[in-house]
């Protein structure tokens, strides 16, 4: 069979578990980062800030653990691209951490939060203009505020920040071809989405300064959410598969209990972020749920979007609960503990894969991956034996 | 922010045509063209905000 053939099977099998369908077999779609770099031999230093390296040992671990769908580079943020902007957020392996620690995003302490809770009128007005005006001075170091003389750093930063992004995201179609040229691997996802509340926690007030503000300035907390949702909308689908085969992402931070509250999570996370789901789907794209921790006080919600909309990935929950309660409509993937990956031995990976099997996937509607994203951490042995096990006993 | 109060952004632009052609002559060649090159590249510069938020 050649490589064209095998691409095509293996596209077909990830849609058809995608679309709550069976297909073949149970198809096998981890979501590796710097699990890659370990086993190409590469640092974390350098799949962080050499994307080439980094595509290079996604590729190498595609074709040698043969599975069928990747995310091109999973480590995905390119620290040399971060600091050509001059990000400040994060400590970037060989420089500020260790060179084989994964990059780290550092959320900056309350009272020096990327917003100030003074300034939510100025998001709420024009949120394309406050991010360029307000929060990218504040985080970037290079950028002058408004009204400040300008320098040769400040317009450097844009020029080099545009020129590397541009170059960095035509990076990836090329990495999605040669995946499915060299090894007939899929790309398994297209489009970058995150919830309106998620967002606001993440880069603007921080966790804590939004817990305050969701008591202190509950109104002003939604109608930032409801002024995010349109242009979040529009660069998901500006990302989004041509095609309508893989999904957008959405990568869930903290918007669920306990973080906050389940009311708060009623009023401000799903009630801004389900109009931005059944927009998508009403395009014709689903969404992979990639539900970091533990969703499971919010699946009766989620199970309020329409059947095969979303793909539901599972942490740390109980992936036999999430089958209970929303098995009947969407696909479930993930469910095998990275701890288990990273301090388990390979029987007792291949005997979780067989209970997760067992419990979630007779009746197709499940990919096989690890909980959360896979870094260094993980022994190549146990994501062998997750991959050969599958393999074997996830035929249909 | 004196410069983003009075401008409305709808997703996907960052300087509208619509406020860009009030400071070009009048246009006697083909508008189509120009509003669409300019709404193109007007995009590329709305991507790179969002995804340094969204993505980086």
């Amino acid at each position: 069979m050649d490589m064209e053939q095998v691409y095509a099977q293996r596209l077909k099998r990830y849609v058809t578990a995608m679309r709550n369908e069976k297909p073949d077999r149970i198809p096998i779609r981890p979501f590796v980062a710097e699990f890659t770099a370990k086993y190409a031999g590469y640092s974390c230093q350098q799949v962080a800030h050499d994307y080439e390296l980094a595509f290079d040992a996604a590729r190498k671990c595609a074709a040698d653990f043969d599975w069928d769908a990747v995310v091109g580079n999973m480590v995905y943020v390119w620290t040399a691209l971060t600091q050509a902007i001059s990000l400040k957020y994060y400590a970037i392996p060989g420089i500020d951490i260790p060179p084989d620690t994964g990059f780290q995003y550092l959320e900056p302490r309350e009272e020096s939060a990327h917003m100030k809770p003074e300034e939510y009128d100025q998001l709420i007005a024009d949120p394309t203009g406050f991010l360029f005006n307000v929060w990218l001075p504040r985080v970037a170091r290079d950028v002058q505020p408004m009204g400040e003389p300008t320098s040769f750093r400040n317009n450097l930063s844009f020029l080099k920040g545009g020129m590397a992004m541009m170059q960095y995201f035509g990076g990836f179609g090329v990495q999605g071809d040669r995946l499915r040229r060299e090894s007939g691997t899929v790309s398994a996802i297209a489009g970058i989405l995150k919830a309106p509340l998620d967002i606001i926690a993440d880069k603007l007030r921080g966790y804590i300064g939004l817990t305050m503000d969701l008591l202190e300035r509950p109104e002003k907390v939604l109608a930032a959410c409801e002024a995010l949702m349109p242009h979040l909308t529009q660069v998901a689908l500006s990302g989004a598969d041509p095609a309508k085969n893989v999904p957008i992402s959405i990568w869930m931070h903290r918007g669920c209990v306990p973080f906050i509250s389940f009311d708060h999570f009623n009023r401000f996370y799903w009630s801004t972020l389900k109009p931005i789901i059944q927009e998508i789907w009403s395009s014709g794209h689903q969404v992979l749920f990639y539900a970091e921790g533990n969703w499971n006080a919010h699946l009766d919600a989620f199970a309020e979007l329409p059947d095969q909309s979303i793909i539901y990935h599972v942490d740390q929950a109980d992936i036999f609960e999430v089958h209970r309660k929303v098995g009947h409509k969407f696909c479930i993937s993930g469910g095998i503990p990275n701890y288990l990956l990273g301090y388990g031995t390979p029987d007792q990976v291949r005997e979780c894969c067989k209970k997760v099997i067992d419990g979630v996937a007779q009746d197709g509607g499940y990919i096989m991956d690890a909980s959360a994203i896979v870094q260094n951490d993980a022994k190549v042995e146990n994501v062998r034996a997750m991959t050969e096990f599958t393999r074997e006993y996830g035929v249909y | 922010m004196a410069e983003t109060q009075n401008t409305h952004r709808p997703p996907g632009t960052c300087i509208p045509w619509e406020e860009k052609k009030k400071e070009l002559p009048e246009i006697t060649g083909d508008k189509d063209l120009v509003r669409r090159q300019w709404e193109q590249i007007d995009g590329l510069a709305y991507i790179y905000i969002w995804h340094c938020l969204l993505s980086f």
